[in-house]
């Protein structure tokens, strides 16, 4: 089954709940599988220093403290990205996301958020949020709504320190790219 | 075609380069075409391959973040490329995600299908090309891409090559043309004077005439070199023939000369024994003569007789002799030619005769005779000889005809003149004019054998001939002609 195939069955079906059924539930589910896809995606257009190296070790993506995607990431990862298993790792202390290759931090982390971004600081780990101000404040990839449709922000200056490339397929696709 | 069995080498060389030149070129640009046409369908679909793989790399993102827009606005790059006319990138499941249409609002009509074992495909139609390939990211297929091309770059490029090939003909056959006629130079002109030298050649008959030879080493020059050998060889021969026969001219007229040489001191020789003769026959009949006279009337009737037989011999051998100094003087006497009434000459002989013929009856039958060129006193004396020959040889006949006349035979003039006396058989009518020949015995007919030798020799001077016609006792005819004045 591909994922895109499940991907567009989940937003007609999303559509027709939105639609329907109760809003806000079905939004979120709706909202995290995308960006749950969305996770899985960067990885694909992201290098890591040293990456050629530990290629047998397998690629994490690991979110940090509370968990909103449900199984929606678990279905997301399960293909390899360049012979790399690809992994969806549960974190509770942001030190323990130095062996993650990408770091989504929830909404749940806002406070915590200046702490933990002074820790991971050029530590290749590609950090994603949804929370707002991220990529200003340092995060790397940041997840905004522009109507309805989910699209996100980057801050080069950060991945970069970081050692991470991020491809250009990835930028042009990006609402805004800060490069400093 | 037709036309060109009689056109001239020059003519012909020039039809032949044009033609050459033209089918080599439109073979070798036929070839060409078609070698163009096919290596730039080939480029044209390795170009549009390469445009659609570079979309397909850089929409790569756009399939998986799933944004059309950002796929659509990296086609919107093909309006670089105007033969483009449209591109359509589908997800893996073939579902259309971004389209591009040069001509906005046209659809698009192409069915995005790679067949079976191909990574790619390409397809020439009417008038567009597709080409279509997957998108691969990562070794993994993200989705297809297809391109749709016009053929205006073909077309164009078919035009530009069919004005080319044009222009190429028409200068290349102007350049045939040009070479052609300076080839008239080399081959058609020196091919013409040849033809023109052989004509006069042959119509002159002058061998001495020559072609200019080429320097080159062609085989017109090897043919104009044979030409002139040959007339050389003409000449050379002609030369030898006239020389030859100058040769054998010259020593027929030195035989002649000698010949002449040796018949006049035969003649002087001739006369003056003749003439010498003379004195002792003259005495032998003079003293023969007196013997009879003064003793006669004491001789024996024998002796008388045999006396008499000395006096027949010696008249005899006088007459002889008198005859052949006649002779020896016509041989002598060249002939002096003047217009004659022979008919004059004729009547004139009879008359003479008639007074020797012994009042025998004699039928003279005269036609008509012309006026010829003849000296008369040599014609007097061949009227003579054959009419007096006439009434010899008719003695003993009944009833004697003679007769006298001409006819025309091969526009000549023949005299005859014709008895019925004796005749004579036709096999020795060649023998009648030898001197001494004689075909009757002297006891039937007496006469010395010289008269017709004589006569054939005023003939042949007078440049005529003379032959008989005979049968024993039925007459003789004899024939003459007397040449051109």
């Amino acid at each position: 089954v591909n994922r895109f195939t499940v991907l567009r069955i989940f937003t007609i079906g999303v559509l027709m709940q939105m639609l329907t059924g109760p809003g806000l539930s079905a939004r979120q589910a709706s909202e995290y599988q995308v960006k749950a896809a969305y996770l899985y995606n960067f990885a694909k257009f992201a290098e890591w220093p040293g990456s050629l190296t530990n290629r047998s070790a397998p690629l994490a993506i690991c979110v940090l403290g509370k968990d909103p995607f449900g199984p929606a990431l678990d279905i997301a990862v399960t293909e390899d990205i360049r012979g790399r298993k690809v992994v969806a790792r549960r974190i509770s202390k942001f030190q323990e996301g130095q062996d993650c290759s990408v770091l989504f931090i929830p909404m749940s982390e806002e406070r915590r958020l200046g702490e933990i971004l002074k820790g991971l600081e050029r530590i290749p780990v590609l950090t994603v949020s949804d929370i707002p101000e991220f990529s200003r404040r340092g995060g790397m990839i940041q997840f905004v709504f522009e109507g309805n449709k989910i699209r996100f922000e980057v801050n080069l200056a950060s991945s970069q320190s970081a050692g991470i490339m991020l491809s250009s397929e990835l930028l042009k696709l990006a609402s805004t790219v800060r490069r400093s | 075609m037709i036309r060109l069995k009689n056109a001239s080498i020059s003519s012909r060389l020039t039809w032949m380069n044009m033609i050459v030149s033209g089918v080599a070129l439109l073979l070798a640009c036929t070839a060409f075409l078609i070698y163009d046409r096919v290596s730039v369908r080939e480029s044209m679909t390795r170009n549009l391959a390469a445009q659609a793989e570079i979309i397909g790399t850089n929409s790569v993102s756009a399939l998986d973040f799933d944004d059309a827009r950002s796929a659509e606005s990296t086609m919107s790059a093909l309006k670089g490329s105007p033969q483009i006319t449209g591109a359509v990138i589908y997800t893996k499941e073939k579902k259309a995600f971004a389209a591009y249409s040069r001509d906005h609002g046209v659809a698009l009509d192409i069915v995005p299908e790679i067949p079976e074992g191909q990574t790619e495909t390409h397809v020439f139609e009417n008038d567009r090309l597709i080409v279509g390939r997957p998108i691969l990211f990562q070794g993994k297929t993200a989705g297809f891409v297809f391109i749709q091309s016009d053929l205006s770059e073909l077309n164009d490029r078919l035009k530009r090559y069919a004005g080319i090939v044009v222009a190429i003909l028409a200068v290349s056959l102007l350049a045939a043309y040009a070479i052609s006629f300076i080839s008239k130079r080399a081959i058609s002109q020196p091919a013409s004077e040849l033809a023109e030298v052989a004509r006069i050649v042959s119509r002159d008959k002058n061998y001495s005439l020559r072609a200019t030879p080429l320097r080159s080493k062609t085989e017109l020059a090897e043919l104009i070199d044979a030409f002139n050998d040959m007339l050389a060889e003409i000449q050379s021969r002609d030369a030898e023939l006239e020389q030859g026969r100058a040769e054998l001219e010259k020593r027929v007229e030195m035989r002649t000369s000698e010949l002449a040489a040796v018949n006049k001191e035969l003649e002087a020789f001739s006369y003056s024994v003749s003439h010498d003769l003379r004195a002792p026959i003259r005495h032998i009949d003079g003293f023969s003569m007196l013997l009879n006279q003064k003793y006669g009337s004491k001789m024996e009737p024998n002796a008388l007789q045999y006396l008499n037989r000395i006096r027949d011999s010696a008249k005899h051998m006088g007459q002889l002799i008198d005859d052949l100094l006649g002779m020896a003087r016509i041989n002598r006497q060249e002939a002096v030619r003047r217009r004659v009434e022979i008919s004059d000459l004729v009547a004139e002989t009879i008359r003479s005769l008639q007074h020797d013929s012994d009042g025998r009856q004699i039928e003279w039958r005269t036609g008509e005779l012309p006026q010829v060129e003849c000296d008369p006193n040599l014609m007097r004396i061949v009227l003579t000889n054959l009419l007096n020959n006439a009434v010899k040889y008719t003695r003993n006949c009944e009833k004697t005809v003679i007769e006298t006349g001409c006819l025309v035979q091969d526009h000549e003039t023949v005299f005859f003149i014709r008895d019925n006396g004796a005749g004579f058989e036709q096999e020795y009518a060649h023998k009648l004019f030898g001197v001494f020949q004689r075909l009757h015995r002297p006891e039937d007919f007496e006469g010395t054998g010289v008269g017709l030798a004589t006569v054939q020799r005023i003939i042949q001077k007078h440049g005529g001939r003379i032959w008989a016609e005979g049968k024993v006792n039925e007459g003789a005819t004899f024939f003459f002609t007397l040449g051109a004045a």
